[in-house]
């Protein structure tokens, strides 16, 4: 069986799986082929849930192969415990941290959730991101520790990095269950070329009614997913990620018409707008997001022509799922470049170096990565 | 068209084609690649009955790669790869056959959220399914591979596969893997059933396949619903015991048993409900076979 993608355009697969993410309606038809090669392709990118969401929105769930539906709806189910578990650990944060704890701000797919984006219904996610004032975090810390969370065992060079150079501590995790939670102190790294100032987003975080958390306001919401995208991120496979900022922007444009603008003037007054403009630029190119292109000269700090062109035949090539079958060494290398580019962004060279060369020693050695750790880092209740 | 048709040259090149293996086993199909020539014989024999399935869409893809550890360079290993991700080590050469049965079974219970999946044996007599939920090493396989080749339909070894809307249970009939002394047990009880090489030195011992039987596999699309759950366990040497058991406890092992309970949650609690209040629960202890078919045979008789 060949596929009927065409296989010498090594990006033919790239059009199905846009094709299917920006209007689900317009593959109803397609042949079992390409539905085969959708389905593979969606569970690479982590898009089950999220398309079984929209072909359910568009009555088209029972209309298409029996195959292909059951497994969609069974990466739905799946998204949705991971959502409730998630719920239930943000549930019992807030009950371990007690009633005058510091505020909180959910971010990321939680946050999604929580603010009711359209685009989060069937998103996948496994860990609860959460920012807390950097002044707090040492209690904060120290009380989800004394009532059942815990770190993963950790190699004393990894603490140093989560400690020293990073802008979250090492994922807790309670001894019964199974999320992750990712405690923020800052949204970027603190050692990073990019430095975002906390305090403007927590000044306008909205609170959630009914909740007794925050959420990012809608154009911080939007920035800080661009600048994880194109900052903190490594860009494979997340395709995900600019599907998130595309559903924001249309969700908050149904409500606010100048919300691009105001989006765009937060940019360049926070120093972000080079990751906002590729954000909007990709969500643009691949999503077909309505962005006015006067509004992208409007963005301050926005790469130069060579940056953009090398961006333009890279970033595709990452975000996007690899064929399955069919080995792109073009692919490879934008990815590895990539990879480069999102270490170099996030730490100085005198840094990098010995991280990557410690990271390399580890894929070699993986059983070495707990072996050194000093005693009394690792806290476990038992 | 069957895998029985093809000649051995013939799967060994769609093995190492492009479009692959593509065999249908009960609701699911499955795209097999591999180049390895040692898989072919043993594939051909107790693969022989499964449907291909060439038009239809697979929904796994699984890979059987040669691998090179750094730490190993001299041991040639295969890694078992589903869509290209290794969900487990790679293991040594003459491991093939158990990497990819197993490897397949893993990639059914993480993925399937569509049905709800049991860890027990399943099998059909007299148009109704009989539960075998046990933990490992109980002997549900031994037990469902002396049952099928005496009037039981084969469903499954390994997966309950429960449909929540309709409550029937389908069909997965796979390879049943028989560990350690269990080969020898059916090799003399059942002189008459097909297996395949004995597989040594793997994570649960020597390993050795029983083919299901052509009948099973010609019904694998043909659902029923269950009507009975026995808890099997052996014993040496102890008489046989098939005692009622109590609805709360059985409900308890069957939920706790199942790969995707807490998954589906809230669908799952109402659908096991329904199933113990429709089925009769035993507790069974046995030592052989005779005994052991003789009550189970007058159990799904009554």
């Amino acid at each position: 069986m060949v596929d009927q993608v065409d296989r010498r355009n090594p990006s033919a697969h790239h059009q199905l799986l846009l094709q299917a993410l920006r209007d689900p309606r317009s593959i109803h038809d397609i042949g079992n082929q390409d539905w085969e090669l959708l389905l593979r392709l969606a569970r690479r990118a982590r898009l089950l849930g999220f398309l079984a969401v929209e072909l359910e929105h568009a009555a088209l769930l029972d209309n298409i192969p029996m195959r292909v539906a059951n497994h969609l709806r069974s990466g739905l189910i799946q998204a949705r415990k991971f959502q409730q578990l998630a719920r239930w650990e943000l549930d019992r944060i807030l009950w371990a941290l007690g009633e005058d704890r510091a505020p909180i701000i959910v971010l990321k797919g939680m946050a999604y959730l929580l603010a009711g984006l359209p685009h989060a219904a069937g998103r996948v996610f496994a860990d609860l991101d959460l920012l807390v004032p950097a002044e707090t975090l040492q209690q904060t810390e120290s009380i989800l520790l004394a009532n059942g969370w815990q770190h993963h065992e950790l190699s004393a060079y990894d603490e140093h990095y989560y400690r020293t150079w990073s802008h979250e501590i090492p994922a807790l995790i309670h001894c019964e269950r199974e999320t992750e939670v990712d405690i923020h102190h800052s949204l970027t790294s603190p050692i990073g070329r990019l430095k975002l100032e906390t305090a403007p987003f927590r000044e306008t975080a909205v609170r959630l009614p009914g909740l007794e958390v925050s959420v990012l306001s809608p154009p911080d919401m939007a920035l800080h997913c661009a600048v994880n995208l194109f900052q903190n991120n490594e860009l494979a496979d997340d395709i995900r990620h600019l599907l998130d900022l595309h559903g924001m922007l249309q969700f908050f444009s149904a409500d606010q018409p100048l919300f691009l603008d105001n989006l765009i003037t937060r940019a360049n007054h926070q120093g972000v707008g080079r990751p906002l403009f590729y954000g909007l630029y990709f969500s643009k190119l691949l999503l077909q997001t309505p962005v006015p292109d006067t509004l992208m000269t409007r963005i301050e700090r926005r790469p130069g022509w060579l940056a953009l062109k090398v961006m333009q035949l890279c970033v595709p090539l990452a975000l996007l799922p690899l064929h399955p079958d069919l080995p792109c060494r073009s692919a490879k290398f934008a990815r590895w470049w990539l990879y480069w580019r999102s270490h170099w962004l996030r730490m100085p060279l005198h840094i990098l170096l010995p991280h990557l060369a410690y990271k390399f020693y580890l894929s070699v050695f993986p059983h070495k990565a707990v072996n050194t750790s000093s005693d009394g880092i690792t806290v476990k209740t038992k | 068209m069957k895998v029985g048709q093809l000649s051995r040259k013939e799967l060994r090149s769609r093995l190492s084609s492009e479009n692959g293996l593509r065999v249908k086993f009960g609701p699911f199909i499955v795209r097999i690649q591999s180049f390895l020539p040692s898989l072919v014989d043993p594939l051909h024999r107790l693969y022989v009955f499964y449907a291909l399935a060439d038009d239809d869409i697979a929904e796994f893809h699984v890979q059987i790669v040669p691998k090179r550890s750094p730490r190993r360079p001299f041991t040639p290993l295969l890694q078992f790869l589903v869509d290209g991700q290794a969900p487990f080590p790679a293991a040594p050469v003459h491991q093939a056959l158990t990497m990819l049965e197993w490897g397949i079974n893993l990639a059914i219970a993480v993925r399937v959220n569509h049905f709800l999946l049991f860890h027990c044996a399943a099998v059909e007599r007299n148009g109704h399914v009989l539960l075998l939920p046990a933990w490992p090493g109980s002997g549900k396989t031994t037990l469902c591979a002396a049952l099928i080749h005496h009037g039981y339909r084969l469903f499954s070894d390994e997966f309950g596969l429960l449909e929540l809307q309709s409550g029937h249970l389908f069909p997965l009939p796979r390879l049943m893997p028989l560990k350690n002394q269990a080969i020898d047990a059916i090799r003399n009880f059942l002189p008459e059933a097909t297996l395949g090489p004995e597989i040594h030195g793997t994570l649960k011992g020597t390993v050795a396949h029983v083919r299901p039987p052509e009948a099973s596999i010609n019904r694998e699309d043909e659902s029923a619903a269950p009507r009975w759950i026995v808890f099997p366990k052996w014993i040496a040497n102890q008489p046989l015991q098939l005692e009622e058991m109590p609805r709360s406890e059985a409900f308890l092992l069957l939920a706790s048993n199942a790969f995707n309970y807490e998954v589906l949650g809230q669908s799952a609690f109402d659908a096991v409900t329904s199933l113990i209040q429709r089925c009769e629960c035993r507790k069974l202890v046995y030592s052989d076979f005779g005994s052991v078919l003789a009550a189970l045979n007058e159990l799904t008789d009554g």
